[in-house]
Formats: structure tokens, C-alpha cells, sequence
């Protein structure tokens, strides 16, 4: 392997680990304030469609980015109300925003383009960075990918050095203790899970202007999945998660790389899910969520 | 609670069928017309049933002991691949074959089940996770094998076709309906009395209210989990069997649009009941089968049956609040992802 092999295998598994970034940060703030997100593939489907959707109309690429947090957001609150003020189970609920954002997004595909499968090509980053040249270019295009990193640094230090981030991560191991210390459980819990909705969104944005330019029905393709091992594989920690979703990326560039060479594409794909699998029963280290991670919370 | 759930789905399903200015009644008219207008299409949709109650089984027995199976898609696959195997491969007379072929699914399904039930029972995984995981897995495995090794058709990635004597045949004429819905109905009836009337199905039914109670009966609560997370499994393989051999006569990965997702609704609507299932498995094919007459008649594109899927897992999930999930629950230890933990209390 010559070295432009070696640089454009790293240069995919960055752009392949990014939208896994977006939804892990997403699933590591909720879980981290103590609620589950299971729901993430579902929110990574409805901030694709909306960001597509959102250019479609309007041919910005930073009203769609918008539209798609908005979106997220939104089922995020969902989430919060029916996890948080509700008491449901955090598992079924998730489930019910997977089928809602996928299905939502199947229904709004057909209805507004007219043509179910994918939607047309709208404005993309790529289209944005195509007036630019030189490092200008390089960094509209991959404004996202640049995003998503100084994010992960963000926080881990709004998670570890902050005040309201340790109160954050105390909501989420001990609620009764905060609660006890002056820390609205509630408030925290609403806004970790509001904001890891619109980052899984983003991730789902990512996937549809960011790496392509459209929208077609099944392009999170298994991702927001992918995105709950990262967190669980990644120790709950921002960092942790970064590597996780750096390590599943390299994966997929990979076997992009190794196409060529004969090697079951589907043996290297399914290794993220086995890793987890291996990694929650305990063979490399006990996983261990935050204590209260999933449970409803009755003061 | 029974209807309130589809009742107020279809309801807000109206409002979006309005939302995309359309008539509500026209599109809700053209799916019942489509589901009962017809021999055919009540044939299709009991055809579609079926998939659905046997799935719906698969999710329902395992809430019943606490365990939540979303892996009933990847066991459906795994099922209807080995059933496939088997009735490709196989070749014995039609009182064999058949049997041979759904205790092949059975297996298939119940192998990813007890993967998951091993791994929770013995380390604490939970099933959640590695179930969804082994969706994926069970996935592209079976799309790996019938790429290669398992392929049987030059022009698609699919296993070869099933003896004709491994076929469930229509029990009316020029209909997909066949001898597996009264099998999965029998099934249904056959676990209800199960749960209530044998040691096995009390054993289950404990655990599920409460795994320290179970210990504390002398119950072998890690075998309980191992043998419910197989016969779950087992349920949703022939589901899959099913598929094969009364619908496509050949598998391939692509066979299931999410059925296994679709079940999770299914149990939960009928609040894990096995008898329920039937009716709200029922329920779904109307659904799934009457939304194609929806779209082409009323244009209204068929995934609006998904926003009403997702809305009624939501309705039921909100009238439970509180309630019996919570109630009935093991004190909750500090890891959910451990045996006792809420992720893993299913309604009792």
C-alpha cells in the first residue's frame, strides 16, 4: 500500500465516522442525564429528509442545517415529555420515534416530491464549497466534520469541567441525590435529551447534504444502531465515543478499499455489531452506563 | 384500553391525510376497500396476518417475562433462510418436508434468541442491545451466505427454489392465503393455554412480575430467560418459514420490510396476550395490505400506515405510563443494562 492509499483510507473513515459522531454525542448527552435513546435512527432519518427538504425549497444549505435540528429537536421533545413528564418505557418509546421518523419520512417523501424512493439533488456543501477554492473550499465542504470534532472536544469539557455539565452527569447517576442538592433533575433531563435529538439530526443532515446530495428512503442505512454501540463501546464519554465511531469508520473505509481484494464486504460490516455484542457482555471490560441511565425519575 | 390506542392513531392519522389535503374518509374508505372489498384482498390481507401474529408472538412471550426482543426481524430472517436451506436441499414427501422445514425455521430463530438469552442470563447483557445487534448481524449474514456459498439463482442474490413439496399451497384458489394463518392461530391459542395452565408458562409469567420473587420461589430465573429468548426466537423463525414457503418459495435478505419491527406494535397492542395478538396482528394486515389500494386510489402515499404504527406503539407506551411497567418491577439496581434493571421490565 502506497501512501495515497494510506491518507484516502483515513480521509473516508473520518467522513464515514462523522454521522455516527453526531448521533453518538447525541446518545451520550441524553444517556449521560439518564435517559436512553434508542430512537436515534429514526432522528438521523427525519433530520436528513429536513435538511433536504429545507433546500429543496429555500437553497440554503445553513436553513436546512437549521430545519434538521429543528427537527430533531422536536422528536427529542417527544422523547423528554413521554420519557421524563410520562414515566413510559424509554425502550418503546424509542421504538415509536424510530417507526415515526422513518415512516415520516418514507410519507413525506412521496407526498412532497412526488416520487417515492429518493428526492431530487438540492443545494449541498459540496455545492456550496464549489464558489470557493483552497483551504476556504476545504473547510465549507467539511464544515460538518469540522463541527463534529471541535463538538466532541466541547463536550467533553462541558461534561467534565463544567458546573452544569457535572450537574448534568450527577441528574444522571444519582437523581435523588441531585435533587436533594438543588439540581432540577427535570430541566436537565429535558435539555440533554432535546439537544442529543437535534445532534442526531445533524448526523442524519450530514448524510444527506453533507455527504451526498439527496434523500432516498433507507439511507441511515442502520447508523443511529451503529451510533448506540459507539456510545456503549465509547463508555458513555464524549471522547470514548469519538474513538468508537472513529474505529466503526475505518471499518467502512475499509472495506471500500478492500473491494477490490475479495474480502467479504459483509463479514467486515458486521464486526461494529459484533464488537458490541462482545463489549456489553463484559469480555473487554465491564460497559458501564450511568447508574440512572433508563430509569423514569419520581421525585 | 383494547381500541383507544388504533382508534386515536387512526384519528391523528386523519389529521395527516388532511395536513397533505386529502379526504380522510376517502383514503381510510379506499385501505377498508382495499383490506375487505374482495375475496382476493381479504385473502391478502389474512396472508399478511400471518407474518404479523407469529412475530407478534415472538415480542409478546418474551415481554411476558420481562424481556424485551427486538430482535424478532434478524430471527425471522434467520428462520426463513434455514427454512429455505431445508426445503431447497431436502427432499422428502410433503408430510415430512413440511414439518421439517418450520422445525428448520424454528431453529434458526431460536439459535439468534438464545444467543441473546445466554448472554443475558449468564453476563447481564442486555437484550435490547444485543438483540438489535443481532438484527444486523443475522442480516448480513444471510445476505453474505446467498451472495455466495447458498446462492441457487443466477439473476438475483437468492438461495435456489424450494421443493414443491416444502410449499404451503393456497387454501383458496388464486389467493397467497395458506395453511399457515390456522397454524399460527393454533400457535396463539396453544401459548395461551401454555402461560396459564402449565408449571413452564407460571415460571415464565414470575419472572416476569419479578425476577427476586422468581429467585426466591426456587425458580431458575437465568434458565427461565434462556428458554423464553429461544421459544421467542423459535416463534418469529417460523414466522419467517412461513414467508418462504406459503409466499416467495426462495429466501433472500431483502424478504422482510421490518415485520420484526412491526411485531413489537403487534405485542404491545394486545398487551402481550397471546389471543390478543391474533386480533392485532390482524389489525396490521389490514393495514399493510390496504395501503396499497390507499395510495393508488386515494393518493395518499402507503407509509402513512408506518406514522399510524409508530403512533399507536406511542399511545400504548403513554397509557402505561407510570403504571404497570414501573409497578411490577424488581427494585431497580444501579446497572439497567443488568438482569434486574428497568430496560428489561416488559408490561407484565
Amino acid at each position: 500500500m502506497d501512501m495515497s492509499v494510506i491518507v484516502a483510507v483515513l480521509a473516508i473513515t473520518v467522513i464515514k465516522a462523522t454521522p455516527l459522531l453526531y448521533a453518538g454525542l447525541g446518545g451520550v448527552i441524553s444517556e449521560n442525564a439518564g435517559v436512553i435513546n434508542i430512537g436515534l435512527e429514526g432522528m438521523m432519518a427525519a433530520g436528513a429528509f429536513s435538511a433536504v427538504a429545507a433546500s429543496f425549497f429555500w437553497h440554503s444549505v445553513a436553513l436546512a442545517v437549521i430545519c434538521a435540528v429543528i427537527s430533531g429537536a422536536l422528536l427529542g421533545i417527544l422523547l423528554a415529555y413521554l420519557a421524563i413528564s410520562a414515566r413510559a418505557n424509554q425502550i418503546i418509546v424509542g421504538m415509536a420515534i424510530n417507526v415515526l421518523g422513518i415512516g415520516g419520512a418514507a410519507f413525506l417523501l412521496a407526498l412532497v416530491f412526488g416520487q417515492p424512493g429518493a428526492s431530487p439533488e438540492v443545494r449541498s456543501f459540496a455545492d456550496v464549497a464549489a464558489g470557493a477554492s483552497g483551504l476556504v473550499a476545504d473547510l465549507e465542504r467539511y464544515a460538518l466534520v469540522w463541527l463534529g470534532i471541535v463538538l466532541v472536544v466541547a463536550m467533553q469539557i462541558f461534561l467534565y469541567r463544567t458546573k452544569p455539565g457535572v450537574h448534568l452527569r450527577a441528574v444522571g447517576e444519582a437523581p435523588h441525590a441531585s435533587l436533594a442538592a438543588g439540581i432540577d433533575v427535570v430541566k436537565y433531563r429535558y435539555a440533554a435529551t432535546i439537544a442529543g435529538g437535534a445532534l442526531a439530526a445533524l448526523g442524519g443532515a450530514y448524510l444527506s447534504i453533507g455527504e451526498v446530495d439527496l434523500y432516498s428512503d433507507g439511507m441511515v442505512a442502520g447508523r443511529g444502531f451503529i451510533a448506540l454501540a459507539a456510545v456503549i463501546f465509547g463508555r458513555w464519554n464524549p471522547l470514548g465515543t469519538a474513538g468508537a465511531c472513529l474505529f466503526f469508520g475505518f471499518f467502512s473505509s475499509l472495506q471500500i478499499a478492500l473491494q477490490r481484494a475479495n474480502v467479504p464486504a459483509a463479514l467486515l460490516e458486521m464486526l461494529p455489531y459484533l464488537l458490541t455484542i462482545v463489549a456489553i457482555a463484559g469480555f473487554i471490560g465491564r460497559a458501564r452506563p450511568p447508574a440512572a441511565d433508563g430509569v423514569p425519575f419520581t421525585p | 384500553m383494547g381500541l383507544v390506542a388504533p382508534l386515536l392513531a387512526l384519528a391523528v392519522g386523519s389529521f395527516v391525510i388532511l395536513a397533505a389535503r386529502e379526504n380522510p374518509l376517502a383514503a381510510y374508505g379506499a385501505l377498508v376497500n382495499g383490506a375487505f372489498g374482495s375475496v382476493q384482498g381479504l385473502a391478502e390481507t389474512l396472508a399478511q396476518t400471518t407474518v404479523f401474529v407469529f412475530a407478534g408472538l415472538s415480542v409478546a412471550i418474551a415481554f411476558r417475562a420481562g424481556l424485551f426482543n427486538i430482535g424478532a426481524e434478524g430471527q425471522l430472517v434467520s428462520g426463513a433462510l434455514c427454512a429455505a436451506v431445508a426445503g431447497a436441499y431436502v427432499h422428502l414427501p410433503s408430510p415430512l418436508e413440511i414439518p421439517l422445514c418450520l422445525a428448520a425455521g424454528a431453529l434458526g430463530g431460536a439459535i439468534l434468541g438464545s444467543i441473546a438469552g445466554a448472554l443475558r442470563a449468564r453476563y447481564g447483557a442486555s437484550e435490547v442491545i444485543t438483540t438489535i445487534m443481532l438484527n444486523y448481524i443475522a442480516y448480513l449474514g444471510a445476505n453474505y451466505l446467498v451472495s455466495g456459498p447458498l446462492r441457487g439463482s443466477p439473476f438475483a442474490p437468492e438461495t435456489a427454489t424450494i421443493d414443491t413439496t416444502a410449499m404451503l399451497h393456497p387454501i383458496i384458489p388464486d389467493t397467497r392465503l395458506t395453511a399457515a394463518l390456522p397454524l399460527a392461530m393454533l400457535t396463539a391459542a396453544a401459548l395461551w393455554w401454555w402461560l396459564r395452565a402449565t408449571v413452564a408458562g407460571f415460571e415464565l409469567r414470575t419472572v416476569g412480575r419479578s425476577e427476586r420473587v422468581a429467585r426466591y420461589a426456587g425458580i431458575s430465573v437465568p434458565g427461565v430467560i434462556l428458554k423464553t429468548m429461544a421459544l421467542s426466537g423459535a416463534l418469529a423463525g417460523i414466522g419467517g418459514a412461513c414467508e418462504v414457503m406459503g409466499l416467495l418459495h426462495r429466501f433472500n435478505a431483502q424478504l422482510s420490510p421490518g415485520y420484526g419491527f412491526t411485531s413489537i406494535a403487534v405485542a404491545l397492542l394486545a398487551q402481550s396476550n397471546p389471543l390478543g395478538v391474533i386480533a392485532s396482528g390482524f389489525f396490521f394486515g389490514v393495514l399493510q395490505n390496504g395501503a396499497l389500494s390507499m395510495q393508488s386510489q386515494a393518493m395518499v402515499p402507503k407509509d402513512l400506515v408506518s406514522i399510524i404504527e409508530g403512533l399507536v406503539i406511542l399511545f400504548v407506551s403513554a397509557s402505561w405510563a407510570g403504571s404497570r411497567l414501573t409497578v411490577h418491577r424488581a427494585p431497580a439496581t444501579a446497572d439497567p443494562l443488568a438482569p434486574d434493571g428497568p430496560l428489561t421490565s416488559g408490561p407484565a
